[in-house]
């Protein structure tokens, strides 16, 4: 099961970290350096992030959980792609 | 191009020189509100300080990354990847000599766009300013730049016309400082953060702008902007608001915006992935966390401050021995009577409103007090800050 909890970054209001099952979390970056592109290890930190136009994924070294940071230009479908690709469904 | 713009860092005045400046950290946040409060204020043009202070700074600073031999394509694509390499977003300058530069992406742009998305105006005064520095000591000629469209307004790009005019290119005048900082001693409280292990990380960390010319990190979007061009501004907005009898007023709104930075930034960073990996492991109190802040501010190249005193959620003293708002107040002016560095006094207050504040974040403004009643500008040997609730 995935869920999500809201988090804070300056660079969009509507951010969260997402959180996947442990035996999960190598499979979703798959999926989205499949999807977004490259995964890059920055160096000082240990942080491995992914950056595309529309979204940064982040994370500790670990990978999990995922704080996804939409960027100007996100929108509504660009975002309902994303919960597609990992299996994310809002409960109603 | 790059290696031109290599880091050098000197670890024992915690400065981050690029191309012979030094420069600055801070977050897109900060930088489009310090840019909103100086062009607010009616009684002073405030565009034309931030312009021209960008002109004055930048014509020197590409001046410094230009090498003898390079042809004229060489120096424009200079003006685009300093731009870039500092965080502030992607020029494209290849119909410069026509008169016409786009961006499509934009530092500034984006702190409008978290602060001010309701504005809907143009945001690039500082684009304009770099460009009229920076196409100066490329091609050799003065020129006026204005922005006719923005992204920040709902266009699809930014773009700037380029005249040709006859008043010379401002000049960066300033002098060496005449202060030399007091050691730093060791002494000062660091709870249980280890501050050495956030700078060496900060300094391995390649802040650079991305192949867009902005640099995503700690939640934010940082630039590197060099410390002149702070300081340049400030001095020049203050100066004509006490000309006006508003020094009060000018202290009170760069404080403000010090403390809205350190609020709105410092949250971001708290809830960073950078956070978790260093710096949260680290925390075992409340205070753990202003300690930490402060170590990144110092590997941020605000300068050196550190706390003498603390009693959690009631007072902080701070001194700092060579923050970069006294040390440029005195290299462009000198010595004056009043204490001048209104970013780290606001801050100081901010970051207890944030670490031990309760409740949304506007509720917490002006719940501390900060005042700076000793200032390397005044001659003392550090500036020093008290921070109570108000
Ligand atoms: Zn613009
Ligand atoms: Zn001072």
């Amino acid at each position: 099961m995935v869920h999500r909890e809201r988090s804070y970054a300056c660079i969009h209001p509507e951010t969260y970290k997402y959180f996947f099952h442990v035996d999960e979390v190598r499979r979703i970056w798959g999926v989205l350096q499949a999807c977004y592109g490259p995964l890059h290890h920055t160096p000082g930190f240990g942080v491995i992030e992914i950056q595309s136009e529309r979204f940064l994924f982040r994370a500790v070294g670990g990978g999990n959980p995922i704080t996804v940071i939409r960027r100007r230009g996100c929108t509504d479908a660009d975002v309902e792609a994303l919960h597609r690709r990992i299996g994310f469904f809002e409960r109603a | 191009m790059r290696e031109r713009f290599a880091l050098q860092y000197k670890a024992d005045e915690h400065r981050r020189m690029i191309g012979g400046k030094e420069t600055i950290i801070h977050c897109h946040h900060y930088n489009a509100r310090l840019q909103h409060t100086i062009e607010h204020v009616t009684d002073v043009d405030g565009a034309k300080i931030i312009r021209d202070s960008a002109e004055a700074v930048f014509a020197e600073h590409v001046a410094n990354v230009l090498e003898e031999g390079d042809d004229e394509a060489t120096r424009l694509a200079a003006v685009g990847a300093l731009y870039a390499h500092l965080g502030f977003g992607r020029l494209e300058l290849s119909r410069a000599a026509e008169g016409v530069v786009t961006s499509d992406q934009s530092h500034y742009v984006e702190g409008w766009q978290a602060g001010f998305s309701e504005t809907q105006r143009k945001a690039c005064t500082f684009t304009e300013g770099y460009l009229q520095g920076a196409l100066a000591a490329a091609l050799g000629r003065p020129f006026s730049v204005r922005e006719h469209k923005c992204m920040n307004a709902g266009d699809d790009r930014c773009e700037f016309t380029v005249d040709a005019r006859h008043e010379p290119v401002l000049r960066n005048d300033k002098r060496p400082s005449d202060f030399h900082p007091k050691a730093a001693d060791g002494h000062g409280e660091h709870g249980n953060i280890d501050e050495q292990a956030i700078i060496d990380a900060l300094v391995q960390m390649p802040f650079m702008g991305s192949d867009e010319g902005l640099i995503p990190a700690f939640g934010v979007y940082l630039a590197l902007t060099p410390a002149d061009f702070y300081n340049l501004m400030c001095i020049q907005f203050v100066e004509q608001m006490r000309a006006k009898g508003l020094f009060r007023t000018a202290q009170r709104l760069l404080t403000f915006a010090g403390e809205t930075c350190a609020m709105n930034t410092f949250r971001g960073i708290m809830a960073s992935a950078e956070w978790d990996a260093l710096i949260a492991p680290m925390i075992q109190h409340k205070e753990d966390a202003l300690y930490g802040l402060m170590a990144l501010s110092n590997g941020f190249g605000w300068g050196n401050w550190r706390v003498t005193e603390h009693r959690p959620a009631e007072t902080l003293t701070i001194e700092s021995l060579n923050g970069y708002e006294a040390i440029g107040h005195r290299e462009y002016r000198g010595s004056c009577d009043d204490p001048q560095c209104f970013m780290l006094c606001g801050v100081s207050a901010g970051m207890m409103e944030l670490v031990y504040g309760e409740g949304l974040l506007e509720d917490r403004f002006g719940t501390f007090l900060s005042e700076e009643n000793q200032c390397i500008c005044t001659d003392a040997p550090c500036c020093h800050f008290e921070v109570e609730p108000a």
